[in-house]
Order: structure tokens, then sequence, then C-alpha cells
């Protein structure tokens, strides 16, 4: 009896000294993360309200594709016969996006990168001043949705219930689904189904027919995402349809600016200087903004056009410095329409050859 | 200076040559100026629209925005268009108002939407740019089909009482559109439509940004019905102990008590702090309101000192009058002037007429607070440097609601009227004596 409550009482120790253990690990990974908080540059830091925006957005992702799964993998399940599993699926609450940032697989470097610039899009666009055309006349996207040339109507038609049905979604909340590139949203899929079986497993055990149910679920969701559908490629579907000319290009990207469609305007500015999407975006979201200009130049824009483009930007992005932008407008202005282009031919090479590149640019600055 | 004369100047407009001087210039451009130490000739004197006119000439191009410009003690709210030409920059600045207390915030801000209500946004032709989908799908029609749309295919637009259609005024004068009566199409839903107009930068309508809440939640106001004495009791307990936590917390942010905040988060907080404050005063007066107006109203009254009462409220306000730049003279420590009243609320009253004298008083001016003997009654007198009242307002400032000037920041219009009120309960009475530009003095006269 006496050796027994001996047991007991090391028993105990020895778990007390354990958490006391752990307890020290964690005291030093919370350590790591402040200090790598402060040091963060205050030009990479994230604003308030993106670091918001960019947390809602990553979870409406990810809480959309666990929905898809667990509905349809518990659908499979009940089909079989299965009921209790089917259950236990569509009852699980296991926290995914917490396991899976737990687990560094959130801080991928892709995803992140379009889920910020997204939300970067959204905040800009909303802050965006709106511009009247003519008195009573429609605003860019409804003309465009309007005109004899079904092509661009139908591509404007599209573009103009996208961006509505997105900014629904983003007013109301909850899960989101179909905001990422095809590849992003394979690597997301699989590893929310990872983790949604993880969790089953913890509960009841390793079983084959969930686990088939849950691969059936992911493979149903890879099918249906159909990225052509996002605002981005139909914003990009547009552009082409369009197809400005030359002398058009400064007024109809003053306009999209006006029109508060970011997007339609990265897109168009893409195409003209033979950028893709991606690569588009990222120098407009830059708050220096010297590669936009460039882009700007090398479509052969001119000086007062390039102005109203960054006095509209300036006014909906407080990380841009409009002063020191009017201090170079002149320099600009100046820079030739050939050496812009070809300033800009590294930026016109295959997105994975570009990301290969800065990976390897990366190693060799550590 | 202030510019209460002028708003019905639309636009002022100014010219600056090259080297940022100002050239030309409308009166009220030219007294703002003037005002902020300018004078023709010489740089723009007011930042905010030197600024303006400073990057219109560096960019080449119009460049257009709303500023905020201290006038005296208020903030003058203004839209800029600069617009460069070869030898300078023209300047048109419109939007010559004060802008109002803090508490009001007029527009349908998007986070206060709730989830049954329906949000709309228009361009400048008033198509359909955005329509919310799930409270469509719950009206029973698709909010995709109608993007591109007139707001006519989705609203049949009712004319109110007096036959007019509260939009085409919202838009022709881009004022907010507060209740514009409407059925959805293709049902029989009726709904209030609300929104704020959005402007571009040349100040051009460029659409409505709005909700339709189904009609039965937003009832038409009714008519004012007499303060019940139950309904003040419970807005007193509903209201004190929320707006206390409110300020409170308001005020925390504010100093930044709990670690450091950005700036401009800092000084919302302060203007919700304030707008509480206002709001919690007002709470306080209608509750003093119902208890006055019962005809049986009456207070016990004691032996007070008045003197002591005008030292206190004096004191009371040191500090609101010090931030104001104002003096306060009150009565020396060893003064006595007995008197028949109610030491709560003779207080109350000189708080009131102090408070007051403090609003009015330019910087630098100073309040006196005497107490005398004058006949039979005990008279505490608080005299300010202010702009004075004219005759024909000195009556109507005692009545319930009245201000002498309604576009003012701060007070609601009762502190008068119930101060007066105590005063008579108490057997004495309120009077002013003023003449304009001469400031003010108000009496408070108790028996003996």
């Amino acid at each position: 009896m006496a050796v027994g409550t001996d047991q007991a009482e090391r028993d105990a120790l020895a778990t007390r000294i354990g958490a006391a253990t752990r307890l020290a690990a964690r005291a030093d990974a919370r350590l790591t993360g402040a200090i790598d908080d402060f040091f963060v540059a205050e030009d990479s830091r994230l604003d308030e309200r993106t670091r918001v925006a960019l947390g809602r957005m990553l979870a409406a992702v990810v809480q959309g594709v666990e929905t898809d799964i667990r509905r349809h993998a518990a659908r499979v399940l009940a089909g079989q016969g299965a009921d209790r599993q089917a259950e236990q699926l569509l009852k699980g609450h296991e926290d995914v996006v917490r396991r899976l940032s737990r687990a560094g697989l959130l801080r991928d470097r892709g995803l992140m990168d379009e889920l910020i610039a997204q939300v970067r899009c959204d905040r800009i666009a909303a802050a965006l001043p709106s511009q009247a055309g003519a008195p009573d006349q429609p605003s860019l996207l409804v003309r465009l949705a309007e005109v004899d040339d079904g092509v661009v109507a139908g591509a404007a038609r599209a573009l103009m219930t996208a961006e509505a049905r997105r900014r629904a979604a983003v007013e109301q909340g909850g899960a989101m689904s179909g905001l990422l590139p095809a590849e992003r949203h394979h690597q997301l899929v699989w590893w929310v189904a990872a983790s949604i079986r993880e969790g089953r497993i913890a509960v009841s055990g390793e079983d084959a027919a969930v686990d088939r149910a849950i691969v059936e679920a992911a493979q149903r969701s890879l099918a249906a995402h159909d990225e052509g559908q996002r605002v981005e490629a139909l914003a990009v579907r547009l552009a082409s349809a369009i197809d400005a000319r030359a002398h058009e290009l400064g007024d109809l990207l003053v306009e999209a600016l006006g029109d508060r469609r970011l997007i339609l305007f990265v897109a168009i500015l893409g195409r003209a200087v033979d950028l893709d999407f991606i690569g588009a975006r990222a120098i407009v979201l830059e708050p220096e903004g010297d590669r936009l200009w460039l882009a700007l130049r090398a479509a052969a824009l001119d000086r007062p056009t390039i102005a109203r483009i960054a006095l509209a930007l300036a006014d909906a992005d407080p990380r841009r410095d409009i002063d020191i932008f009017a201090e170079e407008l002149d320099a600009i202005a100046a820079v030739p329409v050939e050496a812009a282009r070809s300033a800009l031919a590294p930026l016109t090479l295959h997105h994975d050859l570009r990301l290969a590149i800065d990976a390897l640019a990366r190693e060799a600055g550590r | 200076m202030r510019l209460d004369g002028i708003p019905d100047v639309p636009v002022s407009h100014a010219m600056i040559d090259g080297e940022g001087r100002l050239v030309a210039a409308d009166p009220a451009l030219l007294a703002l100026n003037e005002a902020a130490g300018g004078m023709m000739g010489a740089a723009l004197a007011v930042p905010q629209l030197a600024t303006v006119a400073r990057l219109a000439r560096r960019l080449g191009i119009l460049v257009s925005r709303g500023v905020v410009v201290a006038d005296g003690d208020t903030d003058l709210d203004l839209w800029v268009r600069a617009q460069p030409e070869s030898d300078g920059v023209r300047m048109a600045v419109s939007g010559w108002r004060e802008m109002r207390a803090r508490p009001v915030i007029a527009s349908p801000a998007a986070r206060l939407i709730e989830s049954d209500d329906l949000a709309w946004d228009t361009d400048g032709g008033l198509r359909l740019t955005f329509v919310s989908i799930d409270a469509a799908r719950r009206l029973g029609f698709d909010a995709l089909s109608l993007l591109g749309q007139p707001l006519t295919a989705l609203f049949t637009l009712d004319s109110d009482g007096d036959g007019a259609l509260p939009i085409l005024e919202a838009v022709a004068r881009q004022r907010p559109l507060e209740r514009q009566q409407a059925r959805v199409r293709g049902g029989d839903v009726r709904v209030l439509l609300t929104a704020h107009v959005r402007r571009d930068p040349s100040g051009q309508f460029a659409g409505l940004s709005g909700i339709a809440r189904a009609e039965d939640d937003a009832p038409a106001p009714a008519a004012p019905s007499p303060i019940a004495p139950a309904f003040t009791e419970g807005l007193d307990k509903a209201l004190r102990t929320p707006l206390a936590r409110i300020i409170a917390h308001a005020d925390t942010i504010h100093a930044e008590a709990e670690g450091p905040v950005q700036r401009d988060y800092a000084d919302y907080a302060s203007d919700i702090a304030n707008a509480g404050r206002h709001l919690l005063g007002l709470v306080d007066d209608l509750v003093d309101l119902q208890a006055i107006e019962r005809p049986d109203f009456a207070l016990e009254t004691d032996s007070i000192d008045l003197a002591d009462v005008a030292r206190r409220a004096a004191g009371l306000l040191s500090v609101r009058a010090s931030n104001a730049g104002v003096a306060i003279a009150r009565p020396l420590p060893e003064l006595r002037m007995p008197a028949q009243g109610d030491f709560r609320r003779a207080l109350q009253i000189m708080v009131n007429l102090v408070g007051n004298a403090v609003r009015y008083s330019p910087e630098g001016g100073v309040v006196s607070v005497t107490a005398l003997r004058t006949g039979g009654m005990a008279e505490a007198v608080v005299a300010d440097q202010g702009k004075g009242i004219a005759i024909e307002d000195q009556a109507r400032i005692f009545e319930k609601f009245e201000r002498v000037d309604p576009t003012e920041a701060g007070g609601n219009g009762l502190g008068l009227y119930i101060a007066r009120r105590l005063a008579r309960a108490m057997g004495g009475d309120l009077t002013v004596e003023s003449a304009p530009g001469e400031g003010a003095r108000f009496t408070l006269s108790l028996p003996v």
C-alpha cells in the first residue's frame, strides 16, 4: 500500500516536472516570437486593419475548404450506411486554421503573398475616390456591360457579378470559396484534409472508410474549383476583350481607378506592358511605386496621366507619399519609352521562373 | 474671426502665382487667409490650402480634396479644387460651413448594417453597382441580375406626403438620403431607403451607397408626446451607466493609459468621450425637465451662503476655463451672502451660468462672478466679455430647446430653461442684461 502511494507521488512529481519543462520551452518560443516581432522593419509591418482583414480572409478561405470537405465526406459515409462516422465528421470542430498555423503550413510564401495582395487590393479599391463621368453617364464597368461587342459586354458583366459576390462575402464574413489560384487551392485542400483526418484519428482511431471519404471529398473540391471564375481571371479576360489601343490606354486606366476597379486597372496595365496579372499587381501594390511609374512609361503614358494615377493611388493608400512622387515626376516623365520597356523586361519572364530567380537571390543574400 | 455671415457664398476663388503667393482672392478666402496671419502678395497662410495648391502646381493636374481648417474655436469643412494654369494655380473653395457638434454621424456606415438590411450602391448615373446577395435572396430576387440596371429596376420610388421624392433632393443637393419610401419591384415589400452621397474629387455626384430596410422596422417618428415620468426614469437608469462606461473607456484610450495608440485613434477616443459627456448632460437635463414640469414641483429651501455657492461654481469650472484661455474672477473668500435656497440646485444654476460664460468668452477674456445684496434679495452675478445677446433673443434663450446660435457646438438648449425654473421654484429669479458686442450679465436672485 505504502509502495503504491510512493509510486503515485513519484508520478505526480514527474508530471509536474514535465509540465514545467514544457512551460520553459514555451516561454522560450514566446521570447523568440516577441524578438522577431520587435525587429520587424516598419515598412514590412502590416498595419492593424490589413492584419485583421488578412486574418479573416485566411480563416474564411480555410473554413470554406473545410466545410466542403466535411459535408461531402459525411454524405459519402452516410451513403454507405456509416451514419455514426458521418455525424462525427460533421460535428468535428477542431480548429483547422490554428492546427495548420501551428504546423507552419499557412506560412507558405505563395499562399500568403496571394492573400496579402488580395486584401491590399480590396482595401485600396474601397478607398479610391470615385470619379464621376459626364452627368448621368453610367460608370465604366456598367457601360462596358452594355456595349454592342458581345465579348466585351459578357466579360464586363461577369466581372461585375464576381466583384459583387466577393464584396458580399467579405462583408458578411464566414466561409469563402473560389479566391485562390488553382495551385494554392490544391495545396490547401490536402492540408485541410490531413488536418480533418488527424482530428478524427485523435477521437476515434484510424478508419479506412473515413479516409476514403475524406479523399473523395477533397478530390471533388479540387475538381469543382474553377480559377477562371476568380475576379482576377475575369478582369484579365475583360482586359484582353477590350484590347485597348495605345491612345485609349491612359483614359481607360484613369477611368478604371475612377470606377474603383483596381483589379481591372491591374489587368489592363498588365496587358499593356505584357506582364502577367500577379506581376502587374505586385508593382501596383508597391508603396514606392517606382516600378509602377516605369510600367506606365513603358505604356507610353504622358505626364498628366501618370500624375492622375499616382494621385488617386496616394489618396487611397496611406503608405504612399505623394510629395516624393511630385519631386520625381519630371524625371519619371522624361524616361524614354524604350528604356522603360527594357527595364521591365525581367518582370515579363514566366512567373515561375521569376519565383525561382527571387528564391535564389534570397538565398544569396543570407 | 467668424465666417457665420458667409454661408451663402457657394464658392470662393483665389489665384496663387508660381511662387505660391496669393495674388487675388474673394472676400471669404481673403478673410480666412488674413485670420491665419497671411496677406495679399505673400505666401498662402492656411497650411491645408497651401498644400493642395503646391501639389497641383507640382503635379500639373487638377487636385481636389476636403480639408478641415481651424477658424477661431470652430472648424470649417472645406472642399478645395486647385487647377494649375500657365502662371500659377487657380483655387476654388466651397463648403463654407462650420462643422456641426461632433455627436451627429449622418451616414449609414457599412458597419452599422444589420443582417436583414439590403445594402446597395449606385454609380453617378444611378445604375446599381452592388446589391447584397443574401438579403436580395430573402426578398425573392436575384441581386446579380440587377447589376448595371437603373436603381428603379430594383425599387419603385414613392413620393412622400408633400409629393416630393427625397432621392431627387439628395442627388441634386448632394445631401444624405434620409427617408425615401419605396417598394421592391415585383413584390409588395415596402422599404425605407437611406444612403450617403459619394462625391468625386471635383465635387461632382459620383453615386449613392445606401441600405434598404423593411418599413415595419423603421416606423415614422411619432408626434412629440409629453415626457412621461416613467420614460425619463427609465432613460436615466438605462443610459447613465453605459454612457459613464463609454466615457471612462474613451478617456482611458485618449490618455493612452493602457498603452500607446496611434495618434488619430487617440483623438477619435477624445471625440467619443466628448460626445458621451454631451449625451450624459442631456440625460441629466431631461430628468430635471421631467421634475420641474410637474405642476406640484417645489424645492425645500434652507439657509445657504450664495457667495460660497458662487465660489464653488467658479472653482468647478476653473480647469475648463484655463483650457479655453479664460480667467474667472470669483468672490473673495471671506465674503458671506446669506440666502434662502436649495444648495445643490443653486450650485447647478451657477455652474450652468459660469459654464456658458466660459464657452462664449473670447480667449484671454475674463468671466467675473460676484455676489451682492440688493433690496430684499441676495444676488449672484455672472458677467462675460463674449459677443452678447441681442435684445430680441434675451427672452428666447430661457425657452425650452432654444439657443442663441443653433449652429454652435455643445449645449442642448435646456440649461437656461431649467435654471430659471429652478430659481423661481426657490422664490427667486434668473435674469439677463446684455447688448450685442458687450458681453452678457446673468443674475440669479434668491430671497434672504
